[in-house]
């Protein structure tokens, strides 16, 4: 490893060596400086991203700095400093402190932009499973609610599962190709084709893992009972940040595979099954973040139509669905935390007039439930008009019907929130805790990055166009 | 002969995991779990991979087996005391397994083969390089899991 390659890893080493600093402060002075050092060291990650960097770092490495992998690590790592900033002061009123938070949403991130940088197959599956495994601790956090613990264990017990299933999927591969590297093994795995069953079969295990870290149908029973039980911004950064890294993979791998018709089938039934089952069985809910679960898995079902219609520029519109969302989910599930800081208020119902007792908070979530609903000036708008665009391009019509009827479905149940919000309240609301400073910047910056990738995303399609390989 | 070797080996693996899995007795489980790993170390040598094997039964079959036991005893799952003596019954499926892989073992150090399809055996230079210049940071990647499991089981178990 040269001091190129150490220059060009250095996102990955800020965000290590700050988990590890967070902790080893934590024995110093504890309860103090977690969560700034954690804002800091993303920060810094997420800028040093953004400059190009100075050499091709070496093949043997493992990590490349392409710029798809400095466009993510951005993007999370980002994610990862609104998600500290959102949870401090929930932290705060629910007593999870310790430094182990901070920590570990740190080394989550570290997790994910092992992910979206890695270049062999065992680097990815690792990097997969350092996510997974914070989000294990993650959402297990708030020790003082069981619903959190079992929330946890859910978690776990499913995780361990999806993460056999990818491990064995990529052995497979690994034994049908004779390679680990990415671009090598998804070529061969497609020479192979029809005629090389084990590489098929790893296919197969690998796509049933990857369908539970992103929860598509059939594989995403886990995800209502995780929602509700997880804290807030744990969940706000599970369903963004975890979505974009496995989106990432899926990115890595398939524009690798292109043209593989052994991927369309199982594509295409997850797709049609998320979209179709996430939005009908969130008419049905009333608690709001399981809500937001099945929302969550009929939007998933949006980005693998867009990841099954590559040929018309799918992945593009995949990718840019993938940032709105985490602007999106950031809006919705912070506003949440917001605003369930008095008690558990999970209730659609609850939520009714927050929008004159809590102006700020009640505005980004309607402006939340209208930008996931894909109502034009948001991102969701343009995120959904991309994907359908793709899919119609690549001649993937019934779907796209399918997937526009049920997004006209989904628009019933973001609204009934967003109603709920401006409806009389019931009774007066007795408690009056004003959203602090971190949480109002953080959650006024993502409204206006929702607004403004929906009003001019020109420039941002320019830059995904870029980095996509 | 390897191959031979190779299917009644695999069918080792997959017949103790099963009992493994099906098991009722935490501490049974445990000695067809510690069967199939040492099956899977013969594999290893059988491929060609002597360190890999040698490890899997120092660390898999050694330490993690040990730690499992003492886990086992500490949260006092197995309730050893309160089962009679293992009769012939209890014994058999695991002495026949083993006794299986004993005799594959001796077989395979006894009569001289041809070694490995893809050349010579991988020597601890070869594996070392490997595993720390071209998956270095998987190395990393590893430690860095480790050390959060640490952390997670720490702030988990505490007490409130």
């Amino acid at each position: 490893m040269s001091a190129a390659d150490l220059w060009a890893v250095v996102p990955l080493l800020i965000l290590s060596c700050g988990s590890l600093l967070i902790l080893l402060q934590g024995a110093v002075v504890p309860g103090r400086y977690g969560t700034a050092i954690g804002v800091v060291a993303t920060l810094v990650a997420t800028l040093w991203a953004c400059q190009p960097p100075v050499a091709p770092t070496a093949p043997v490495l493992g990590i490349a700095t392409t710029p798809f992998a400095r466009f993510f690590t951005a993007v999370l790592a980002l994610t990862a400093t609104a998600v500290l900033l959102l949870s401090h002061h929930y932290n705060r009123h629910r007593e999870i402190t310790g430094e182990e938070y901070p920590a570990t949403v740190l080394f989550a991130t570290f997790g994910m932009a092992i992910v979206a940088s890695a270049v062999n197959l065992l680097t990815l599956f690792l990097g997969l499973e350092a996510l997974t495994f914070a989000f294990y601790i993650l959402v297990a956090i708030d020790r003082n609610r069981p619903a959190s613990g079992e929330a946890g264990l859910k978690y776990l017990l499913l995780g361990a599962i999806s993460a056999a299933f990818v491990g064995f999927g990529i052995a497979l591969i690994y034994t049908g190709t004779g390679t680990l590297g990415i671009a090598q093994a998804m070529q061969g795995s497609l020479t192979a084709g029809n005629g090389n069953p084990i590489a098929l079969a790893g296919w197969g295990f690998l796509l049933t893992g990857l369908a539970f870290k992103i929860s598509l149908v059939p594989a995403h029973l886990w995800t209502p009972d995780v929602y509700e039980g997880g804290p807030a911004p744990v969940i706000a950064f599970l369903s963004t940040a975890s979505k974009v890294a496995t989106i990432a993979l899926l990115l890595l791998l398939l524009p690798a595979a292109r043209g593989a018709l052994f991927l369309h089938l199982p594509l295409w039934w997850l797709a049609l099954l998320s979209m179709t089952v996430g939005n009908l069985a969130a008419l049905l809910q009333k608690n709001i973040k399981r809500m937001l679960a099945y929302s969550a898995i009929g939007q998933m079902g949006y980005v693998t139509l867009a990841l099954l219609s590559g040929n018309g520029g799918g992945y593009e519109a995949a990718a840019f669905y993938a940032v709105a969302y985490t602007g999106m989910n950031l809006l919705a599930f912070g506003s949440v935390a917001s605003l369930s800081r008095g008690g558990e208020v999970n209730i659609a119902e609850d939520y009714r007039g927050f929008g004159f007792t809590r102006p700020f908070a009640g505005g980004i979530l309607a402006l939340a439930m209208l930008a996931l609903a894909g109502i034009p000036p948001t991102a969701g708008f343009v995120g959904k008009f991309l994907i359908f665009a793709a899919a119609l391009r690549s001649g993937e019509v019934s779907l796209a019907i399918v997937g526009i009827l049920s997004a006209a479905v989904s628009i019933y149940f973001y609204l009934q929130v967003a109603v709920n919000l401006y409806l009389q309240p019931v009774e007066t609301p007795s408690d009056h805790n004003p959203a602090s400073l971190p949480e109002t910047a953080t959650l006024g910056l993502a409204a206006v990055i929702v607004v403004f990738l929906g009003v001019f995303p020109a420039p941002f399609l320019d830059l995904i166009a870029g980095i996509l390989p | 002969m390897e191959q031979i070797i190779f299917y009644i080996l695999a069918a080792i693996i997959v017949i103790a995991t099963l009992f493994a899995i099906t098991e009722r007795h935490t501490v049974h489980a445990i000695v067809y779990l510690v069967t199939s790993f040492f099956a899977l170390a013969v594999i290893f040598y059988l491929l060609g991979a002597p360190l890999v094997a040698v490890f899997e039964v120092i660390i898999y079959a050694g330490a993690i087996m040990v730690l499992f036991l003492f886990v086992i005893m500490m949260l006092d799952l197995g309730h050893p005391e309160k089962v009679s003596s293992p009769g012939w019954r209890d014994w058999w499926p695991a002495t026949l397994l083993g006794g299986v892989l004993l005799a594959a073992t001796v077989l395979l150090l006894t009569v001289p083969h041809a070694g490995p399809a893809g050349g010579g055996a991988i020597g601890v230079r070869d594996f070392a390089r490997a595993l720390f210049r071209q998956y270095g940071i998987a190395v990393e990647v590893i430690s860095m899991q480790l050390l959060f499991a640490l952390v997670g089981a720490l702030y988990l178990g505490r007490r409130r």
